[in-house]
């Protein structure tokens, strides 16, 4: 009982202190450990970079982990919302969880922002999504310029291992489609989860099925495993990723098995090989600069970025809300829902977002490039 | 099971959020540990009380929930129409998954329950019908009229009212004749079955309790959260609710409440305090979290309830005297043998253990009405030929007759309704229940009343004559003043006296009585020989093992003698003082 | 499926059976000397390999800082246990046990930062990193609490396995690590490719269980152990010291649980995180062995290893399904099998 009164106390001294000042409170919901976690840190990271005052207004951004649990993501939510009074939330990282908060959100009236891949979190808008908005690339996005590229390079017959979760769901569903419109088979169909320790038996059964090139859906280091077993299993043909392994130790885990590897990224991971006339040029190389002078060289990815972009986002819409009414209402969280869909020609790392009331991503082709992996490292695909 | 302090501490939860300046978050953490208090409290009577560990309550938290999901998200159905479904998915669930694992033993059924867990929650997010890992969101909020009850504060009265009710219900079923067979299972079973209570159903019942428990957190889980997906049901999420349990107390109703209350507080605070206390780089919440577990247990290791409820001992503890239960109507008594007529008779009983035989050869017959003694030396196979003749263990060959039925190889509990009862050599009382609860336990196989008249207190007439008739038992052997006690606190001699009163509930035609006189005192002895007689001139047929000659001696009308596992000598008392073989059994091996 | 893939499998399934094998001997010889389900068994898998993979790297591993704190604390906690009957000897030996190994750990591995060591020395300093912070857990965490009941035990576990992944975390970071393969070669044995790894993996645990076996049969301390194994207050009666048989069944199971994670971290990735779904199967392995026999418990984990490795291919959505699913009917045949004892569940 004794603990209790004492949590009560802090509690009701933490709520007075909110009261005292009046920033503007981002709460940011992340899933910074667990099975998520490779995403979760550089997201936070990110968020740490960012400019702790917009349009002359003190900016609040408050951080908790959820563990990669959607029970624990949905109570921080509410806590952000109820204790800290946040006029938006950001997250969280993986997509099961956000589409149990995009119930918060609806229900408190709060703008969010997810960093997580599926479309289904913001589409279609409807009246529970009309609160919700998205920073990373729709899974469509993507695979649509990897569904492209390898009809480009005549693949006919494709295998397809993706990591057992909502990820690999995700993508899975997406591309069945897309694959179809483009005359590719799917001869092969397997799924190993990111902890297993051994692939060798679903890289037998591709390598036997005989694909043209086969499709490794994962993100992060996990990705390495069924690339390595296909190799060793004697595979010789070329290998697909998706964007969620564009990071310096997927490359390191990987070696000189990942090589050849096509995938498809955002633009922070070309930062520098991107056309000067790429709008998130300029962006996206002073983001990694930001990024990597605090963390290392080679250290930046793309999950950060999506976190780095929702600031973006909020930093333009939040001088638009903060003209209609003041921080901390509920009207302010009204006008900074109809900012954010009001935003038009946002350059942000991940290309340019032009929201509308019918997409609350607003991204286009300027938003992904094909890469390869050469020596090693990241290489525009075709230049 | 003291529970007083249960209603207060309810009764605080439920005011709490009340108070003026109540940070508003809480009432949505206490939401969420009320729903995680209902799975502690099924893993309390599971595996506090009756001693099974599951890791699997997440599963049936699962069933729930999806069910819930699915019917009003897929078919319409409102979210209050959907619990009875939810219940129901829980509970045939549990029963399946029960029926198939809890002939399992002590580790095999843990690692069963984790296997179950980890199938479970790959198979909802490889399914379509559970939308795979993403799961089923935009499920309707529980609707009170107009009044969506989405708001923490809106929810919170009713997580209060289930566990209310789960409160009151589990202490009804725990305080029943079901509830007296599931306490027994743990440390008690063999006792148990003698008595006539199948244990495996108790188990089965307790499994199938716990898993209507978690189904009701499930389905309110659903509608708190309006979206499931696999992960609130992992292993990880398993071992928390067990987690809970133990830290809070597994053996205490409350300990269900106050583990659930600890956890999701502390996990709370370390999440918003951490990073203010540490700085933002790393996450240390699991780290500090594992720490202050370890070291409650390791300052608790009975939970936290019964710690905090020391100091109100004297006011929660065992009452300060016995008083007798009201009076009720006595319970019908099943018809005695004529005295003198054959009620039982072994032929040729053998039983080897491996290349070990026990008993070799056993055979003899008891009349109605007469007390018989079997003795012989230690190790001379008595104990083992009681544990033919009750079913405890199959003869390897041979044959019983009792009444005309052939019972050698019938489970315990099959020959207990025939009329055989028994004490055991080493006293086998449960643990933590009182005398008159134990001696009850024997008046199992007369009563009818089952687990869902227990929980509604439906089952309070035929309650009353149960615990009446105890009461008579235990007066009877003279511990009525004892009665209220715990009857591991007893000396091992009134223990003995406790497990005749046991006996005696089942109303048997045959006693059976492993060394009732040992660790009794002069008088004590006096007064057990006296109550036999009265039982024999009752017409009750007793058979004993005894080591104190005198006592025997007066006693019995004949003796049985075995040596070796082998039969010696049969006669009335007087024969066999005076036979050489006997003599020589007993003293040459002395001598 | 033709010959070539079952072979594969088989082989795939004997290594990765081979791993959970040696884990569940770990687990074995801590239940059966100290009543502990020892849970965080899975983060001395991890630890061993990712220290490793730091070493390699050419960066300090934060487990070093770890074993030396834990190292302090147990001197603490052994001073505290014998506070009523110290002798400067005593204080002595305290100190020294517990200071010794976490100092040689650190100088190894500076060491092998400093000199660039060849592979089987970082494989040894790793283990000397990793292997000490076994007893000096048991020292720290699990002796004051050694009268517990199982469960408690195992809940006690179950904390302190949250708290290691938490650390591991901090210290590796969430991305996973290989480690160097001691054999880079692939031999062809008949229609079957078998690398050099999983070789060495085989011959690694026969040697182990080898060794383990003389080790119980034959020497006093094995003798020892197996006698508190089989009857607590007996060893003890004798005046076997129930301490130091914990400190030896967690050093021996430390060590091995930490040679593990260095096996297999050269064939596959290893991450903060994947020693607890490891180390749960090799305790799957351990309960078919009723947590008692070291043979059937080796048996079950090839079972395992076998079924997974055949899941993989046939059905690899369904795999963790399978192989849990295919454990039932085992259980119910052991516990069938085990000796009828009604009475049962702790007191």
């Amino acid at each position: 009982m004794r603990k209790f009164a004492a949590g009560l106390l802090l509690a009701l001294g933490l709520a007075t202190a909110a009261e005292a000042a009046d920033p503007i409170r981002v709460g940011v919901v992340l899933s910074e450990t667990g099975p998520g976690a490779s995403l979760g840190i550089p997201e936070g990271r990110s968020i740490r970079l960012l400019p702790r005052e917009i349009g002359g207004l003190p900016v609040e951004w408050i951080i908790l982990d959820d563990g990669s649990d959607t029970t624990r993501a949905v109570t921080s939510m509410r806590k952000l919302i109820t204790d800290n009074r946040v006029d938006a939330v950001v997250g969280s990282t993986v997509t099961p969880a956000s589409l149990a908060m995009v119930e918060v959100a609806a229900e408190q009236r709060v703008p969010m922002i997810s960093l997580a891949g599926s479309a289904a979190i913001v589409a279609p808008v409807d009246e529970r999504r009309r609160w919700v908005f998205k920073t990373a690339q729709n899974d469509a996005l993507m695979a649509g310029a990897v569904a492209d590229t390898m009809a480009a390079q005549g693949v006919k017959s494709l295998g397809v291992i993706a990591v057992s979760d909502s990820y690999g769901d995700g993508w899975i569903a997406t591309m069945r489609p897309l694959l179809e419109a483009r005359g590719i088979r799917v001869v092969a169909e397997e799924r190993y989860a990111r902890t297993d320790t051994s692939a060798t038996g679903q890289a037998l059964k591709l390598a036997a099925a005989r694909p043209d090139a086969v499709f490794i859906i994962s993100a992060g280091t996990p990705a390495a495993l069924p690339a390595k077993a296909l190799r060793e299993r004697g595979y010789r043909g070329p290998l697909y990723q998706t964007h969620g392994v564009a990071n310096a130790d997927f490359l390191r885990v990987g070696g000189r098995e990942v090589e050849g590897t096509i995938l498809p990224v955002g633009p922070v991971v070309l930062a520098d090989q991107l056309p000067e006339s790429h709008p998130s040029r300029a962006i996206a190389r002073q983001y990694r600069d930001a990024y990597e002078a605090v963390h290392g060289a080679g250290s930046v990815s793309a999950f950060g970025s999506y976190a780095y972009d929702a600031g973006i986002l909020l930093q333009h819409a939040i001088p638009v809300a903060a003209r209609a009414a003041a921080p901390g209402t509920p009207e302010f969280r009204a006008a900074l829902r109809d900012a954010l869909e009001g935003l038009r020609n946002v350059v942000y790392v991940n290309g340019v977002a032009n929201m509308s009331p019918t997409d609350h991503v607003g991204q286009d082709h300027r938003a992904r490039v094909m890469a390869v992996i050469r020596n090693g490292g990241w290489q525009l695909l075709g230049e | 099971m003291p529970h007083r302090l249960l209603l207060p501490l309810l009764a605080a939860l439920a005011l709490l959020p009340l108070l003026p300046g109540f940070p508003p978050f809480w009432v949505t953490l206490l939401c969420y540990a009320g729903l995680a208090a209902l799975v502690a409290l099924g893993l309390v009577v599971l595996t506090g009380v009756a001693g099974l560990t599951s890791f699997g309550q997440a599963i049936f938290v699962g069933f729930g929930a999806y069910a819930s999901a699915i019917l009003t998200t897929r078919h319409g159905v409102s979210p209050w129409a959907a619990l009875p479904a939810a219940l129901l998915a829980a509970g045939v669930m549990a029963a399946l998954i029960g029926a198939l694992t809890l002939r399992l033993r002590g580790h095999y059924l843990a690692i069963a329950t984790i296997a179950w867990n980890v199938s479970f929650y790959y198979l909802a997010a490889n399914l379509d019908l559970t939308q795979r890992n993403d799961g089923i969101s935009g499920i309707p909020p529980l609707r009170l009229g107009e009044t969506a009850l989405t708001e923490a504060r809106a929810f919170y009265p009713l997580v209060l009212l289930c566990l209310g009710l789960a409160l009151l219900a589990t202490r009804n079923l725990l305080d029943s004749r079901v509830g007296r067979a599931i306490r027994a299972l743990r440390g008690g079973a063999l006792a148990a079955e003698s008595f006539g209570v199948d244990t495996y159903r108790a188990k089965l019942l307790a499994f199938i309790y716990a898993g209507l428990l978690a189904g009701l957190s499930g389905w309110l889980y659903a509608h708190l959260q309006r979206a499931v997906n696999p992960s609130p049901f992992s292993l990880t999420m398993s071992i928390d609710y067990l987690l809970m349990a133990v830290a809070g107390g597994v053996q205490h109703l409350g300990g269900a409440l106050l583990g659930a209350l600890l956890v999701t507080l502390l996990r709370d605070q370390l999440q918003s305090l951490l990073p203010a206390l540490l700085g933002a780089q790393g996450n240390f919440e699991s780290i500090v979290f594992g720490l202050a577990l370890v070291m409650l247990l390791q300052g608790a290791p009975q939970g936290l309830w019964p710690l905090l409820m020391r100091p109100f001992a004297r006011w929660n503890g065992p009452r300060a005297a016995a008083t007798p239960p009201p009076a009720a109507a006595p319970l019908p008594q099943r018809a005695r043998p004529a005295p003198g007529t054959e009620i039982l008779r072994a032929e040729d009983l053998q039983k080897r253990f491996g290349g070990l035989v026990a008993v070799n050869g056993v055979g003899f017959h008891l009349e109605a009405g007469e007390v018989v003694g079997l003795i012989g030396p230690n190790g001379a196979g008595k104990s083992t030929t009681f544990n033919l003749l009750t079913g405890v263990l199959a003869p390897t060959r041979g044959a019983v007759r009792f009444l005309g039925t052939p019972i050698a190889g019938l489970p315990a509990r099959r020959i207990a309704t025939l009329g055989i009862a028994r004490s055991f050599q080493h006293v086998k009382l449960v643990h933590g229940m009182s005398v008159l609860e134990n001696v009850a336990l024997g008046a199992h196989l007369r009563g009818r009343a089952g687990a869902l008249r227990a929980a509604l207190r439906l089952d309070r007439a035929e309650e009353a004559r149960l615990l009446a008739l105890a009461w008579a038992q235990i007066e009877r052997v003279g511990l009525a003043a004892v009665a209220h006690l715990p009857a591991d606190s007893l000396a091992l001699g009134q223990q003995r006296l406790v497990e005749i009163a046991r006996a005696l509930c089942l109303d048997p035609v045959l006693l059976l009585l492993d060394e009732p006189a040992a660790g009794l005192r002069h008088l004590e002895k006096a007064a057990l020989s006296c109550l036999l007689d009265r039982l024999r001139a009752e017409g009750m047929t007793i058979l004993l093992v005894e080591h104190d000659m005198d006592f025997v001696m007066s006693l019995t009308d004949r003796l049985v003698v075995m040596n070796f596992g082998a039969e010696l000598a049969q006669g009335r008392p007087r024969e066999i003082q005076r036979n050489p073989a006997v003599i020589d059994a007993y003293l040459g091996s002395a001598a | 499926m033709d010959l070539s893939i079952l072979l594969v499998l088989v082989q795939d399934g004997i290594v990765n059976g081979a791993i959970y094998g040696l884990l569940a001997l770990a687990l074995v010889i801590v239940f059966t000397v100290t009543r502990i389900i020892w849970v965080p068994i899975g983060e001395f898998v991890s630890f061993g390999a990712l220290t490793l993979a730091m070493l390699e790297a050419g960066q300090m591993p934060g487990t070093v800082a770890l074993t030396a704190l834990l190292g302090l604390g147990a001197a603490a906690a052994r001073l505290w246990a014998a506070r009523a009957r110290l002798t400067p000897a005593g204080v002595a030996r305290c100190l020294l046990t517990a200071l010794l190994p976490a100092g040689l750990a650190a100088l190894l591995a500076w060491a092998c930062l400093a000199w660039g060591a060849p592979q089987p020395l970082r494989i040894l300093a790793a283990l000397a990193i990793v292997t000490p912070m076994a007893p000096f857990l048991y020292d720290t965490l699990y002796r004051p609490m050694a009268g517990a009941s199982v469960l408690v035990l195992l809940i006690a576990s179950v904390a302190l396995h949250l708290a290691l992944q938490g650390l591991g975390l901090i210290f590796f970071g969430a991305e996973g690590s290989r480690t160097e393969s001691l054999a880079d070669s692939l031999l062809e044995i008949g229609p079957l490719l078998v690398t050099g790894q999983s070789l060495i993996i085989l011959a690694v645990t026969l040697v182990l269980i080898a060794a383990l076996a003389l080790f119980f049969g034959h020497t006093l301390l094995g003798k020892a152990l197996r006698a508190t194994a089989v009857n607590r207050l007996g060893a003890r009666l004798v005046a076997i010291p129930p301490a130091l048989c914990g400190h030896v069944a967690f050093t021996l199971a430390g060590g091995i649980a930490a040679l593990g994670g260095i096996l297999i971290s050269a064939t596959t990735t290893l991450y903060y995180d994947t020693g607890f779904l490891i180390a749960l199967k090799g305790f799957v392995a351990a309960v078919i062995g009723g947590l008692a026999s070291y043979p059937l418990a080796a048996l079950g984990a090839l079972l395992i290893g076998l079924v997974e490795s055949f899941a993989a291919f046939n059905a690899s959505a369904f795999k963790e399904v399978l192989v849990f699913m295919i454990i039932i009917p085992v259980l119910l045949w052991r516990s069938w099998r085990m000796p009828a004892a009604l009475d049962e569940g702790e007191e």
